[in-house]
């Protein structure tokens, strides 16, 4: 069968159909695919160690059984991700494990350590609910069949995964940890909206939506994290640097998105709008725990080469 | 003050937290008692480390507090019966079939 234009495959897709196999594929939509699996896979793999390091702090062992599930969770979609990529023909082996800690592809939220089982369960209500938008949006739109059918077990553990952090944070805000609660809403409530990306003024999504490898635009899937995070916080009485506006129909920010964070004090400054392209420059620096949580995933491997004699 | 049959029937309404199933047809409600204003649950979990005991207390304790009559909810956890697959409804098996999860 000879290879399929993207003109064809385009045309296809919006016909409603799903690809089955990389023979189907044209170069370009084999490359894109990639990427955005790669992303996502990467992001799974790094949430690990992240929560992790952030799980040592449960206070109770049937906090840290929860916590530990979800780490669970995040490896086994990790594992599908690069197992459909294997399919494709990419070594996942050197993806994971020959690595630079900096040419890996999740958020550069996933690179600022957290330092309190406070901070973990804000971030399952944060981080998990941005993961839960962009995957239910592939999900419900995806043109390629293995992953999308792959999804409804990840869409469902999602689900948990940001209900444990409501959950969790409606019993601190209960439970006197209200000012530990806003300390770390203040700086992850911005990283997650910062972590959606350009601006649709900023990005052309073209080939992405296309292909149907994404259904929605930046703006869109951060105005459902918007939607579903701001009355979340409102409700349990913490502040958010968004609002609902009845006019815009929509959930808007009190602050000019971007602005300069310090990544020491971990502190948006938001009376310091910078460019997009700043963003970018920072985000392929990487965070202060990049290094760090790439090593906890290498390290192993690493070790049993070495026992092994292969290098 | 609610029969034992209403709150069960409240129940349907609390889904397992990892999977949208009822924890009735999960087969995790093993007893309810109405006691004055006071209702005992009591629960068992697919695992004796199920990450999600806190969660569905939480949610079957909120879903009770909302029938009227009822000032607090009381829970114990049985090991006896051990939950298995078979404690699942048909309506369970049927949805976890369509999720292509086997049963």
């Amino acid at each position: 069968m000879a290879t399929p234009s993207d003109e064809q495959i385009v045309e296809r897709i919006q016909q409603g159909h799903v690809l089955e196999s990389p023979a189907e594929m044209s170069d370009d939509y084999r490359r894109t695919l990639i990427h955005i699996l790669t992303v996502s896979a990467d992001t799974e793999m790094i949430s690990a160690p992240s929560y992790y390091t952030a799980a040592k702090n449960s206070p109770s062992m049937n906090n840290l059984i929860s916590a530990l599930a979800i780490i669970q969770d995040e490896l086994s979609h990790a594992h599908i991700g690069y197992r459909i990529l294997q399919d494709l023909g990419v070594d996942t082996e050197a993806l994971i494990y020959d690595r630079a800690p900096t040419a890996f592809k999740h958020p550069y939220a996933f690179d600022v350590p957290l330092r309190s089982w406070v901070e973990l369960i804000v971030a399952n209500a944060f981080y998990d609910r941005a993961g839960f938008v962009l995957l239910g949006d592939v999900y419900r739109h995806c043109s390629y069949g293995p992953w999308r059918r792959a999804l409804a077990k990840v869409d469902k553990e999602e689900n948990f995964h940001l209900r444990h952090g409501e959950n969790g944070m409606r019993r601190l805000a209960a439970g006197g940890q209200r000012d530990e609660v806003q300390r770390a809403i203040d700086w992850m409530f911005p990283m997650t909206v910062e972590w959606f990306g350009l601006p649709d003024s900023l990005k052309t999504h073209g080939r992405q939506i296309a292909y149907k490898l994404k259904g929605s635009t930046n703006d869109q899937l951060r105005q459902q994290w918007l939607r579903t995070a701001v009355p979340l916080c409102e409700g349990l009485g913490f502040r958010v640097p968004a609002h609902f506006d009845r006019a815009a129909d929509g959930c808007v920010l009190d602050y000019p998105l971007p602005v300069d964070f310090d990544e020491a004090e971990r502190r948006w400054l938001m009376d310091r709008p910078i460019t997009w392209d700043q963003v970018l420059v920072r985000w392929k620096r990487r965070g202060p725990g990049n290094a760090m949580f790439v090593d906890m995933l290498q390290r192993g491997r690493r070790q049993m080469r070495a026992l092994a004699g292969v290098h | 003050m609610p029969t034992a049959e209403e709150v069960l029937a409240a129940l349907r309404d609390v889904a397992d937290p990892e999977w949208p199933v009822s924890i009735v047809d999960m087969g995790l409600v093993c007893g309810v008692a109405v006691d004055g204003g006071v209702v005992r649950i009591t629960l068992t979990f697919t695992s004796t480390a199920c990450p999600c005991m806190d969660m569905i207390r939480d949610d079957v304790r909120e879903r009770v507090l909302r029938l009227p009559g009822v000032r607090d909810v009381a829970f114990a956890t049985t090991w006896d019966p051990l939950w298995t697959k078979d404690r699942l409804t048909e309506a369970a098996r049927a949805q976890f079939r369509r999720w292509g999860v086997v049963v």
